[in-house]
């Protein structure tokens, strides 16, 4: 029965330690989503440099292994990192990483998407909850990026367009590693995801349903990484 | 988190497979998924109730009947919810422990991600996974069944796979004559050691023992459906090489799961064995067994689907533990 208690207690004393962090005393990594420098919303019109007017429905995207190494040679390692980013849930957007220090962080790194030892590792929760609607039925893996919206530039059904961007398996792996140099001391590291980096890259008449993994995908996957800016 | 498991492990059951003697290792990771007696009953309920499905008449069994070896008899192509109709034949489930992925095409890559398939596909549940999380929240029956199971009620996608997987895994059939007679408590007639031989001489290559398939994809020189145009595992790795390559199903059973092949295209084993005698159709993935004339003359056919018929597991197919619960 004491121990019980004292178990309890701890658990207690554990979560309202962990809150605290989260509110206070954490690292974050905040990310950003926007288009040509502005932020991104639902609904309102962009112009892509390629002229496309494009208004976005879905943005979401895996964000995984975060890992920061400071200029002391210490890393840290987020243990079981795996986060959605969704557009419609701000509070995705921000990922408390670890205690704050007033070590200059040399370097911070992550991955755009899932690792294939996950995406084989059968059913999982959290983030990873297949009922986040970032996971493919008919060929098991996680969608590490999903973009929808509707352009008129698109001759498809209602004018959308949708990018699911994944696939696990060689040749077609669709991960994606991030490395930002720091060399910096801070308290919030602020990643921009600017859309209209990927847009650039693609004429939404031509590209404007990728669905499955494969060459595609990959080339997609390789734009992905030209959107994210280390502020 | 220690706390739960405690918890949870003072009120469950474990239970085990078994593997027979002389069987590979299973594949699949039971570390990830530790089988509990009430996690069993849980996804023996789940695989039974058409509550998965977007209409509620569909369940697993609907498909995967445990009569006829857990696949679907007479039907060439799977059914789905309001008389749909799928684009292939529905699988045995049998000895799943030992598979490494699912699916014809063995597009799924993990026995707990199986279920997603058939509850989302259009042409099977039409249904939600958050949809059938829901449904299973508000149940009586299931927060009680998920509670036995999990330690709480909460239904999560996770705990609902994780179930389905807990009763799936255990469908192992391994008692059939021809296990008997390989455990020498049984002998085969002389028809049938000499069909034994046969099939050692010209199907054991793919369809190996004991599980009576390699697990991998061939090419079985099967004409492609000029309507369903099902090209198999390139569908998944998107190489050429795998042009219309399908897993090698196991013959466990395989008197009772006709008709046969991906697409149900024949419908008794006297026309299988036509088919690699008689009727191979000719592709550059043909697998390299088959480019080579099958030759069996009428009596070593028979003998053949002798041997073949040794391979059926009454108590398989009659075990109480995987019937309908009551």
């Amino acid at each position: 029965m004491i121990k019980n208690g004292i178990v309890v207690a701890l658990l207690f004393l554990a979560c309202f330690k962990s809150n605290s962090q989260i509110k206070t005393d954490s690292l974050s990594l905040t990310f950003k989503v926007k288009f040509n420098q502005l932020p991104a919303a639902f609904g309102k019109p962009f112009i892509t440099s390629n002229k496309d007017t494009i208004v976005l429905e879905t943005f979401r995207c895996y964000i995984s292994n975060i890992e920061i190494q400071y200029a002391d040679q210490s890393v840290f390692k987020q243990n079981n990192s795996y986060h959605l980013l969704d557009l419609e849930n701000p509070n995705s957007l921000v990922i408390p990483i670890t205690t704050k220090s007033d070590k200059v962080i040399r370097k911070v790194t992550f991955n755009i998407g899932i690792d294939s030892i996950t995406n084989t590792s059968g059913a999982l929760s959290g983030d990873l909850d297949p009922v986040k609607g970032m996971y493919w039925a008919w060929q098991s893996g996680y969608i590490n990026m999903k973009m929808e919206g509707k352009s008129s530039s698109c001759k498809t059904r209602k004018n959308e367009f949708q990018f699911h961007i994944g696939g696990y398996l060689q040749p077609y792996y669709a991960m994606r590693k991030m490395e930002f140099l720091y060399d910096k001391k801070t308290t919030q590291l602020n990643i921009a995801i600017d859309l209209n980096d990927f847009f650039t890259n693609i004429k939404l008449s031509e590209t404007n349903s990728i669905m499955i993994p494969g060459k595609q995908a990959m080339q997609l996957a390789n734009y992905s990484t030209q959107m994210f800016h280390l502020e | 988190m220690l706390v739960c498991l405690a918890f949870s492990n003072q009120f469950t059951t474990p239970i085990y497979l078994e593997v027979p003697k002389n069987w590979p290792k299973p594949h699949y990771d039971f570390s990830k998924n530790p089988l509990t007696e009430e996690g069993f009953q849980l996804g023996r309920n789940l695989f039974y109730d058409p509550i998965i499905s977007r209409d509620n008449t569909i369940s697993c069994a609907s498909c995967h009947l445990q009569q006829t070896g857990f696949t679907h008899v007479d039907h060439d192509l799977s059914h789905g919810i309001e008389g749909r109709i799928g684009t292939r034949n529905s699988l045995a489930l049998v000895n799943l422990a030992w598979s490494k992925d699912f699916m014809w095409d063995g597009g799924v890559n993990n026995l707990e991600m199986q279920p997603i398939n058939p509850i989302t596909n259009p042409l099977e549940m039409d249904e939600k996974l958050e949809h059938v999380v829901a449904k299973l929240q508000r149940s009586e029956k299931y927060k009680a069944l998920f509670t036995s199971a999990f330690g709480d009620e909460k239904v999560t996608s996770q705990r609902l796979l994780k179930a389905l997987a807990q009763f799936t895994v255990m469908l192992k059939s391994s008692n059939s004559k021809y296990d008997k007679v390989m455990r020498k408590e049984a002998v085969f007639t002389k028809e049938e050691q000499n069909g034994y031989e046969l099939f050692k001489a010209n199907c054991a290559s793919c369809h190996t023992e004991p599980l009576f398939s390699s697990d991998k994809f061939e090419n079985n020189g099967l004409k492609p459906d000029a309507v369903l145009k099902d090209g198999g595992r390139i569908k998944i790795t998107k190489n050429n090489k795998d042009s219309l390559r399908f897993k090698v199903p196991t013959l466990r059973n395989i008197e009772l799961t006709y008709p046969y092949m991906h697409d149900g295209s024949i419908k008794n084993l006297a026309m299988v064995l036509f088919h690699y005698t008689e009727d191979i159709y000719q592709s550059p993935t043909l697998s390299k067994q088959l480019v080579k004339k099958m030759e069996l003359n009428e009596q070593e056919k028979g003998n053949l689907l002798l041997f073949l018929r040794t391979l059926t597991d009454e108590e398989f197919i009659r075990n109480p533990r995987f019937q309908y619960p009551r």
